[in-house]
This record gives structure tokens, sequence and C-alpha cells, in this order.
């Protein structure tokens, strides 16, 4: 999971550092903190449909279910509910609707893929019928705020200014990850002239024979080995938060991101902490297997519906803030296809079994570093959809390459102990 | 067989596969109208030396000869149309087409372009005629057992005029009904000229069938027996390099108080039959019967994951009809299931957390897993159960059959379980594994713990069972007592014929 | 339970009188009764309920004709089936958008030959319709590129967002603005050369720098925005062709700190946009007020079947034109829009 992680961050590094190149104005506040948000928004719906996909299911309407949250929140608005009230109330409709696909997926035992996909037109249909099909706008372009209280205009898309601490928190990250890289690089090197003279003295001139090394010794250097690449991360990140620190121009942090923060460690302590987290994952590799096991694989498949559903109606609240204007027919159309991209990007097999949490939040941010990107650099607003497939078929591929490699050379070794 | 032609010499073959000498200089020559079986345990090499000739590998060094004249055999098509035919362990049959269309399956006969309906069954007729299958050619294969499944596989290798047919492992998910009627067919091809080489576990089929045994060990000829030198111990001698004389052996023991008590049960798979008895901490008992008698069912109702449709569970005097799994686990019922890939293990996780599976509720801290003493117990579970894994990370996929079966055991002795069951415990699994886990059955007993077990190798039944039950059916047909256990008293009973006990 | 009575009981008597209608359909256009006449969108839209508006307005003030009025929800089969739909029942005329103008072409003429059909909005040139109801796109972007030189005297570098350049009235308008800026000489509908996408087209004083899609995605629509404000920081104004571009602009524009140094010119009526207009924000937009699309087909079509044919033009175009909005004009129009907002969104 960790190698998963750090290569999809790889990806990010690569795409980020060239469309840094081809477009100074790439790295300026302004651009960064939108940058920020979007991946934020994406992550929370790429983290919901990840727990889905653990279990070897698939969520089609998490975009219709954004759809209808935010237009509920617009019908709200527009009727003068009491909006702290609303959105509970929404967030439990969404439960609901988790709990109904859980249900009917678990108890009738239908199709995942035909539960949501039904969802996916039922939902739509019921926003565009309740609103009559209008988009919903607002005087003013301040949007909805005008309706909430400003508490809740902040809550939900006032930025923090951040932009005084980016910088000096960019120069500690470098220092932390230099002082990592070298420490595990003494570590590494150390192995290194364990194994062979030569090798050693190969790696003591250059990092890349160090990296081969490492590579093909995976096993035994697993723990410096990673912690090297992930210093070597830290300080690239670093190097960033740095940059975008010292533009002088405004960088924020908008409250979506704040949520992704809650939202991702809940999550990632969900998923790797607790039983209910690895009996998730048993029972997406082997349903029967776990339920031998005395695991109550349908209460978690259902918690797993749930749990997607919610963020994907917190996701609609997030958006309709976000863009002030909801269309009840196009709100979130196609986001469940962003959204389960994002997930497969990021280490979560379609077979169920699979998913770490960090590398979600990674391939939403590649996806949406992309558009950016292509943006920025100026290539042809048609040719967008094609890159961005481009790139994630190219990343999937890559991971179940590797993936296949390492299989190969594990069963060797099995063979090999039992001679 | 001093006059029989040479029909197959295989010489010196080699293969390498990455990290791994699967074989080394290894010999084999198989006559016309022979029956040579080739055992070894686990690893020794034997499908990979089956598979070359079938031309699903090929080999890195060594020749093979047929009839004299040597040739090179690179795909299975090649190998087939020198009238060599693999059936593997796993059959590989269309259910959904039915036994004509199976049989010529890939090799339709033609007129113009349009398959030759009329033909096809007309020649199936005459092959399931050869391998003594009584059914209708267009039934569909979904519909046969697995038996009758394996026959329909001979009678496709007999459609390309095989001359070589190579089984491996075919008996082992038949009962031992069918295991004997596809001994009868075995016969009959070799009668008619067919030379066969026959892969098993079980030495009682070799010593029944074979003509000549050669024995493989790590991928080497280790030797070669033959006419009544085939005999139990020298082929077990030779496949594990030491004596096992002390095979089975299974001390007579005082049992304790009941633990397990069925009144009257009735389990989904065979609604009509009421099933009663009881067992006693420290006992094992064994549960004999044919594939699809109710056995596997028995365990699952009493196990919870198909619940009772009638009747009473006890457990230590305490009402329990479990409808989840879960249920039966918290009273301390365990069941290492037939279908240990699918059932009994998650794959691709790692040892460490198979072994923690069913354990991890218990050490949980409001919800949160307790992941030192998860360490802990996959590390006493490699030393208890002697697992050979190069570490707990290992993701058990990658373990072999014996292995994975001591990580679904140490799985269930962590939780401390009153009634253990097991569903064919050692299918699959080579004899060294075999005896540690029967080694394993007995400690659980003399711990006290209630032993139940289902079994179709008769041996196994025999040796290990401190008494035997046998289904038939769906019901329970008798029960054998340490001086009724016979071979012949479970067979009786397996077939329903109650007044032989 | 009684409602769906009533239903079941409706619909066999719409197929029964639909049966006998086309069976003797000449009775139906040759009495004084009055004119069964539909008029079927492209799909469900705030503009297509500004256009209703114009439909019940000509309805109720010419007389003589009973309108329908038909959103096909998804796309090209919908529409299809309501054509075939209104042809069983023997509707008098039908005024069309159609989706796939040269896809469907053959089944245009089949409706045209079983009824009188008119386009609206978009045209299908290949077709036997009647006459075609809509706007110059083209001088329509010639007069958003006017107002954008308004905007910006000094001129500078312009950014264009649109939702998807596939549909012709998209590329005309974006062409439209392009010439007028680059002060071309103006090119006649039907025969106009597109520019590429991917160019910078560098006049005088103004220099088109990009054209975005968004394929009706909110969120890119918006996210090109803020794009667009990134890679371009001396970016003078920026132009939406679809009703929802200019709102998005101004979203990105504000969260950049920008308003007022970024003009914003823009196309159709949002409401978001009309206020940007009133308070300074954006400074103009081009309408082609849909609602007379809906007087003008109704009144041609009644026209037609009153056996009138002096409104058809030789060239069978009628253009319903567009009204430049901007801070001067704002509050009469506005005014003007939610009263048709107003009419339009009363469902029968």
């Amino acid at each position: 999971m960790n190698k998963n992680t750090l290569g999809i961050l790889g990806l990010f590094i690569l795409i980020f550092g060239f469309t840094w190149v081809s477009n100074e104005n790439f790295i300026n506040g302004y651009n960064m903190t939108n940058l920020v948000k979007w991946s934020s928004l994406y992550a929370i719906m790429g983290i919901g449909v990840a727990f889905v996909i653990i279990t070897g299911g698939i969520d089609l309407s998490i975009g219709s279910v954004i759809g209808l949250i935010a237009s509920l929140l617009a019908l709200a608005v527009k009727n003068q509910w009491n909006p702290t009230l609303t959105v509970v109330l929404l967030l439990g409709l969404s439960l609901v609707i988790g709990l109904m696909h859980g249900l009917l997926i678990t108890k009738v035992k239908l199709q995942p893929f035909v539960v949501t996909l039904c969802g996916l037109l039922f939902y739509r249909g019921i926003s565009r019928w309740l609103t009559d099909n209008q988009t919903m706008q607002y005087p003013g372009t301040e949007g909805l705020d005008s309706f909430f209280s400003g508490k809740v205009y902040s809550f939900f898309s006032g930025k923090m200014l951040l932009v005084d601490l980016l910088a000096p928190l960019g120069v500690g990250m470098m220092v932390v990850g230099c002082i990592g890289v070298f420490v595990t690089f003494v570590i590494l090197l150390i192995a290194n002239f364990r194994k062979s003279i030569g090798w050693g003295i190969a790696s003591l001139l250059l990092d890349i024979p160090l990296l081969v090394f490492c590579i093909l010794n995976y096993r035994e250097v697993k723990k410096p080995f990673l912690l090297h690449l992930w210093s070597g991360a830290l300080v690239l990140l670093g190097f960033i938060f740095a940059a975008v620190g010292t533009t002088g121009e405004k960088f924020g942090l908008a409250s979506p991101f704040f949520f992704l923060l809650v939202v991702a460690v809940v999550a990632a302590f969900f998923l790797n902490r607790t039983i209910w987290g690895r009996y998730l994952l048993a029972l997406g590799n082997n349903e029967e297997g776990a339920r031998y096991s005395g695991i109550q694989t349908d209460r978690l498949k259902i918690t797993a519906y749930v749990i997607c559903s919610f963020l994907a109606g917190l996701s609609g609240l997030l958006f309709a803030y976000e863009l002030d204007s909801v269309q009840p027919a196009q709100t979130g159309e196609f986001y469940e296809l962003y959204a389960i991209a994002a997930a497969v990007l990021g280490g979560c097999s379609l077979r169920g079994g699979q998913g770490a949490i960090l590398g979600v939040i990674i391939a939403a941010a590649v996806i949406r570093l992309l558009r950016n990107s292509i943006n920025l650099v100026g290539v042809s607003t048609h040719l967008e959809f094609a890159i961005i497939g481009l790139v994630i078929l190219g990343g999937v591929t890559a991971d179940e390459i590797i993936k296949r490699i390492v299989a190969k050379r594990r069963t060797a070794q099995v063979k090999a102990a039992k001679g | 067989m001093p006059d029989a032609r040479l029909l197959l010499k295989a010489t010196a073959i080699g293969k390498q596969f990455p990290g791994v000498r699967a074989l080394h200089n290894v010999d084999l020559t198989l006559n016309q109208g022979e029956v040579l079986s080739l055992v070894g345990e686990n690893g020794a090499g034997k499908s990979t030396m089956m598979k070359i000739l079938a031309g699903v590998h090929t080999s890195d060094q060594g020749t093979i000869e047929l009839d004299g004249k040597p040739v090179d055999i690179k795909s299975v098509r090649e190998a087939q149309k020198h009238g060599i035919a693999l059936i593997h362990q796993e059959l590989n049959l269309s259910e959904n087409l039915d036994i004509a269309a199976n049989i010529f399956l890939g090799n339709e006969p033609q007129k113009f372009g349009i398959i030759d309906r009329k033909r096809i069954y007309e020649e199936s007729a005459k092959y399931l005629k050869r391998v003594g299958l009584d059914f209708p050619t267009d039934t569909l294969v979904a519909e046969l057992t697995i038996g009758h499944q394996q026959l329909v596989e001979i009678s496709k290798a007999l459609s390309v005029d095989a001359r070589i047919i190579i089984m491996d492992e075919p008996t082992s998910s038949l009962s031992q009904k069918e295991s004997e009627n596809l001994f009868e067919v075995i016969r009959d091809l070799k009668s008619q000229g067919i030379a066969i080489i026959y892969i098993s576990h079980r030495l009682g089929e070799v010593m029944e069938l074979s003509d000549r045994v050669a024995v493989l060990r790590d991928g080497e000829n280790v030797g070669e027996l033959a006419g009544d030198d085939i005999t139990h111990d020298g082929m077990v001698k030779l496949m594990v390099g030491r004596d096992l004389s002390q095979f089975y052996k299974r001390a007579a023991i005082t049992p304790g108080e009941v633990v397990l008590e069925l009144d009257r049960l009735r389990t989904p798979a065979h609604p009509k039959d009421e099933i009663s008895f009881s067992v006693r901490g420290g006992e094992i008992v064994g549960i004999a019967g044919l594939v699809g008698a109710g056995r596997t069912e028995l365990l699952q109702t009493i196990f919870g994951v198909t619940p009772a449709v009638g009747g009473t569970i006890k457990l230590d005097g305490k009402e329990l009809l479990p409808s989840t799994s879960l249920e039966a686990i918290e009273a301390g019922v365990v069941l290492a299931p037939e279908d240990r890939k699918r059932h009994g293990l998650v794959l691709q996780m790692s040892f460490r957390e198979n072994s923690s599976l069913a354990r991890l509720r218990m050490d949980q801290k409001l919800g949160m897993i307790d992941f030192k003493s998860e360490i802990d117990l996959a590390e006493e579970t490699i030393k208890k159960l002697n697992v050979k894994t190069p570490h707990t990370e290992q993701v058990v996929q990658y373990l072999s059959g014996g292995n994975q079966q001591k990580v679904v055991l140490g799985k269930w002795l962590a939780m401390n379980p009153r009634l253990l069951l097991l569903d064919e415990p050692t299918r699959g699994i080579d004899i060294g594994s075999k005896q540690e886990i029967y080694k394993l059955m007995e400690d659980m007993a003399a711990r006290g713990v209630a032993v139940m077990f289902v079994s179709s190798e008769m041996e196994e039944v025999l040796g290990m069972a401190d008494r035997a039950l046998v289904m038939h059916e769906g019901a329970i047909t008798g029960e054998l007592s340490p001086e009724q256990l016979t071979e012949e008293a479970i067979m009786q009973l397996a077939t329903g014929n109650k007044a032989a006990a | 339970m009684i409602k769906k009575l009533t239903i079941i009981a409706a619909a066999t008597v719409v197929f029964a009188v639909g049966c006998g209608k086309t069976s003797d359909g000449d009775d139906a256009t040759g009495g004084g009764t009055k004119h069964k006449i539909a008029y079927v969108t492209n799909g469900i839209d705030p503009f297509w309920d500004l256009c209703a508006a114009g439909v019940r307005q000509a309805e109720s003030e010419l007389g003589g004709v009973e309108c329908e009025i038909h959103f096909p929800p998804k796309g090209l089969a919908d529409q299809k089936s309501i054509l075939e739909t209104l042809l069983a029942k023997g509707i008098a005329g039908i005024a069309v958008s159609p989706i796939d103008a040269d896809g469907q072409t053959q089944f245009l003429n089949e409706v045209a030959g079983q009824t009188k059909m008119i386009t609206h909005d978009a045209d299908a040139p290949n077709s036997n319709r009647l006459v075609y109801i809509g706007t110059d796109n083209y001088k329509a972007g010639r007069a958003l590129g006017q107002l954008v030189k308004e905007a910006i005297p000094d001129g500078g570098e312009v950014a264009i967002f649109v939702g998807r350049l596939e549909q012709l009235n998209a590329r005309q308008r974006r062409q439209g603005v392009i010439d007028e800026l680059l002060d071309r000489p103006s090119q006649v509908l039907g025969k106009i050369e597109f520019d590429e996408v991917a160019k910078v087209f560098k006049g005088e004083k103004y220099t088109v720098v990009d054209t975005r899609t968004d394929n009706f995605v909110m969120d890119a629509a918006k996210s090109n925005a803020e794009d667009a404000i990134t890679k371009y920081p001396n970016l003078a104004c920026m132009v939406g062709l679809f009703a929802y571009n200019p709102p998005r602009c101004l979203q990105a524009i504000k969260e950049a700190g920008k308003l007022g140094q970024i003009k914003v010119c823009g196309f159709d009526e949002d409401d978001a946009l009309l206020q940007a207009i009133k308070d300074g924000n954006a400074y103009g937009t081009i309408s082609q007020q849909p609602w007379k699309y809906g007087y003008q087909s109704v009144r041609v079509l009644k026209a037609i079947l009153d056996d009138d044919n002096s409104l058809i033009p030789a060239n069978k175009f009628i253009d319903v034109g567009y009204k430049t909005v901007t801070a001067k004009n704002i509050d009469e129009f506005w005014n003007e829009k939610r009263e048709m907002a107003a009419l339009g969104a009363k469902k029968d």
C-alpha cells in the first residue's frame, strides 16, 4: 500500500513540476488555493467510493446524490428553512440513501451496479422534478450565504489566510526531509556494502544505483527504503510550500480542505486501525471466507454504502456553496466517474480488498492538477478528456505491471524456499 | 510386462522456473497399455513433468521420444496430435453445454463450415459407451456429478485418439464409489492399449491400480517400484526419504463429558432427515460417507452458516441454534472448511491478518486493533503449528496447501474452541503436513476439545477416528465403534445398507 | 386511485381522438375551431421557460390557437418520440428546435410531410421546414465584441468561455466576437469561416488569448475561469458565451480579488449576470430575448395555418434579433425578464 501511494505521489510531483516549468504563474497563491480547494472536493467523493470499492462493490449514484442534496439545499434556502436544520436533515437523508443501497444489495441481493445505476437515474429525476428543473440562483453573486448566517458561510467556503505560515512550514519540511534522506541514505549504503562492495561504491557516488539496489532487495530494506523515498517527497513538498509562500500572492485554504482533513483522518483510522476496517478489507478479498470467520459481512457492506452516500451528500453541500448555483439536471453529473477514477488510481482494486486513503487523496489531486495543467500549459480544450483518460490509464497500467512483477518474484521466492 | 512395447521415453528432463529448479534429470518411460503412477510430495515436480509431456510447459533440457522417434512438444495442440491428453485436477468443462458439445469442444466436425451436429451426437455416444457413462449425449454437463464429468473429460481425450492419458489427482473430489467406477474405466482403457499416467496422493488407489510406480522427490527421480514391490510403506519411504511405519496410530482414549448433542436436527439440504448423536470432549469422531451424503451440510449447520430448519443443538448442555457463524464461534464452535481457499482463508491477506481474523474481535480496544497481540499471536502460531512461512507478513496465497491449512487451524486454535469441526482436513496436502495436522487434532482432543471431522479418505477415518458415523443421503445410517471400524463396514453403511452394521 | 383511473380514462380518450383525427385530419384545420399547435424545445432549461412565456403570450394575445409545449428531457430519442406522438394526435403545426439538424433531416421531412413544421432557435437547413425563426448568432457575436470594445476601450487580453464548441451557435458567436475585436470584415451567416480553437488572435488593440470549453460541467466552468486568471495576469475581459459562463467568471474574479479589474461581458440573461451589471461588476450582455422565439413561432405558425404566407421571407429565415443590455437599460430589461419568467413558470 505504501509503495502504491508513493507511486501516485511521484506522478503528482512529475505533473506538478512539468506544469510549473511550463508556466511560472502556476505556483502563485491564487492558483494553489484553487487547486487545493478542488482537489479536496474531489478527494472527499473519492474516499467515499473507495469504501464501496474495497468491498468489491461500486456506487454509480454519487453524482446524482450530489445533485439531489444540492438541489434540496437550494430549495430549502428558497423556502427560508432554518439553515442548520436543513444541513443536518440533508446529511441525514444521504445516510438513509446509503442505507437503502446497502439493504438492497445485501438483503435483496441485487447487484451494486444495478442498484446504484437506478439510483443515478432516480435521484437525478427527483431533483429535476422537485425543482421544476429550474436553475437555483440567488440575488447577488455572494450566493447562498445571504440566506444563511455568515458563520455558516465562513464554515463552508470561507478561506483562511495561511500565507505567512507557509514559507517557514515549507523550509521546516525541507530540513526534516533532508535529514531523513541523509540518514536513510547512510543506512541503505551500509546494507548495500554488506551485500557487495562494488554496489556500495557505485551507490556512494550516485543515488540511482542505490535505488536500483533497493528495488532489487525490497524486502530486506523495505523500511529504510520507504523512509528514504518519503523523506525525498517531503523535501519536494516543502520546496513547493516554500515557493508558494514566497510568491506573495494570497494563498488560502478553503473550507473543503478542512472537511477533507477530518474525513481523511477518520477514514484512514477506520480502515487501518479498527477491526471493522480490517474486516472490510477481508470481506472485499473474500466475502465467503470472511463470513466463515464470523464476520458479519452484510452489516459491513451496508456501512460502506452509508459512508459513500454520506460523503456524497457532504460533497453536494460543499459543491452547492462553492458554485453558488445549482442546476438540478447538471450539478454533479458524471462526478461518480471522477470519484471512481480517483479511487482506482489511488490504489483501490475494483476486485475489492485493497485501498489506501492517502492514495485516493493524491489521486484526486492528480486529476484536478491535470485539468489545471491543461488549462495553464495551453493544450487545446478539446483534448482535455483524452489527456485525463490517458494519464489514468497509464497510472493504472504501470501499477498493475509493478504488482505483477512483485507477485512473480514472491512466487519464485516461495518456491525457492520450498526447494 | 517384459514384452510390452515402449511407447514414450523421456530422458534427463530439466525445467527451471525463475529462482526455482522444478525438475532435474528426470527420466520416465511408459509402455503401451500400462498404468504408471507418479507419486511424490507436493512440489516434488509431478505436475510440472506432466505439463511438459502435455505441452503446457516446455522443458529446458532433455529429450522426449515417442515410438522411438524424438519429438518436440511445444503446445497442447501438438501434444494432442501425438496422442497425449492431460486431464487436469480442476476439470475444464463448460457446464452450460451438453456432453456431446463438450467432448468435441474446439474440435467440432464440420460440414461446409457448419457444425455437423448429427455426427457429434453419434460419435459422442460411442465414446460414452467406452467409458461406461450411461447418459443421453444431450445432457447438460452441469447436471452431472463430478465423477461423471470426469468420464466426459476422458471421453474427450478419447475423441482426439489419445494413446496416453495423464490424470492429475482424478479422485480428489470423487466419492469412493465414483472412484471405483473410474478405476474400472481405467482398467478398461488399459485393455484397449491406452497407456495411463496416474498422479495421486492416495496411495491405496495407487497400489490398486498401478503396474509401475515412479517416485519423484525435489524434482528428481528417487526410485521406481513394480508389481508386488508396490506397497504403502515402500512408496512413503521413497517419497519422504524416511520411514513412516507409524503413520496412523491413534491410541485408545477415555472420553470426557458430552460437549455436543444433536437432537433431531434437520439441515436445509436434507430437511426430511433427522440427525441425533452426541460427541464427548477428548473424542475424535469421523464422519464417513460418499460425496453428497450431507456431511459438509451437517457441519455447516452446526457452524451456523446454513441455519437448521428443525431440531436442537446443545453445546455443553446449553442450547445453541446458530443462525450466523458468529454465534457459533462465540459459543466455541469452529470449522475448518472443505474449500480452504474460498471459505477458510483470505488469500490476498498476510499470514498475520489471517491468523488473527477471528481473534481480532476479542483483543480489540474500543474497536481498535491491538497490533501487538496480533503479532504475538502470529508468531506463536508459527511456532506452535510449525508453519513454514518466511515471515508473518507473507501473503497466504503463496503458502503451500499444508501450510494454508495450518493457518486455518491456527486461526481457530486462537479462539480456544470447545468443538473443532474439520471438513476434509488433509485434502491436497502432502504427507509431511498431513501428519502434523493429525497430531494437532490429537492434541486438541487431549485438551478436552470435541473433534469431529469429515473425510472421504477411508484410511484417514480408520486411522484417526475413535468412533465413526456414516452418512447416506442426508441421514446417519450407522455408528461404528473402534472394534467395528473396518473399510467394509463403512462402505456398507455409506451405500445405505443398514443391516450390515 | 381515482386519480389513476382518470389518467387511464383520459389516455383512452386521447388515443381515440388521436385515431379519429388522423383519419379525417383535414377537418381540424378547416373549421373555425382553434388551431392546435405544439412548441418543442431541445431539452429542459430556464432558457426554454422564457421561450414558453412567449408562446403563452402569443396564445392569449393572438387568439385562435391552442398551444402545447414539450421539453424533451433527455436528448434526441425523447424529442423524436414526442414528435411522433404529436403526429399521431394529428397536431396542426409544430415548431421544433432540432437537436441534430443533419442527422434528423429525414425524420424532420416526415414530420413536415404530415403537418406544418417550422424550426426555431436551431435550424435544419436541409429539411423541408417552412421557415426558421432564430438569431443570427454571428451578428449577435459581433455585437458582443462591440460590448467588449466599450468595456475595455484601451484594449487588452480577452478570454472566451463556452460550454461546447460542437454547437453551431457557439461557434458563430465566438467567431463574431473574434472578428469584431480584430476589426475583420463582416461575414455572411451560412458561409462563415471558423478559426481553430487553440490559437491566439492578436489584433491592434485586442488579443483573444484563449477559448475554454467546460461541457456544461459547472465546476469546470468555474475552474476554467480561475485558471485563466492564473495564466493571464493581464487579462482585461472575460467573455462568457453561454448563460452560466458569466456568473462563473464573476465568482472566480471575486475570489481572486479582481472585481472591476477584469471586465465581464456575457450572453443571455442569467440573474447573477444581470445583478452584476446592475452593481457595475460586469459590463453588459447580449440577450436573444427568448420569449420572442416563442412569440414569433406561434405568430408565424398561426399565419401559415390561416393560409397567410406573407410572413415567410424568401430566405426562409426570420431573425428575431437581439438586445444589448448594459447598466443603462438594465432595470427595464430585468423587469421584462421577470414578467416573462413568471409567465413561463406557470404550468398548465
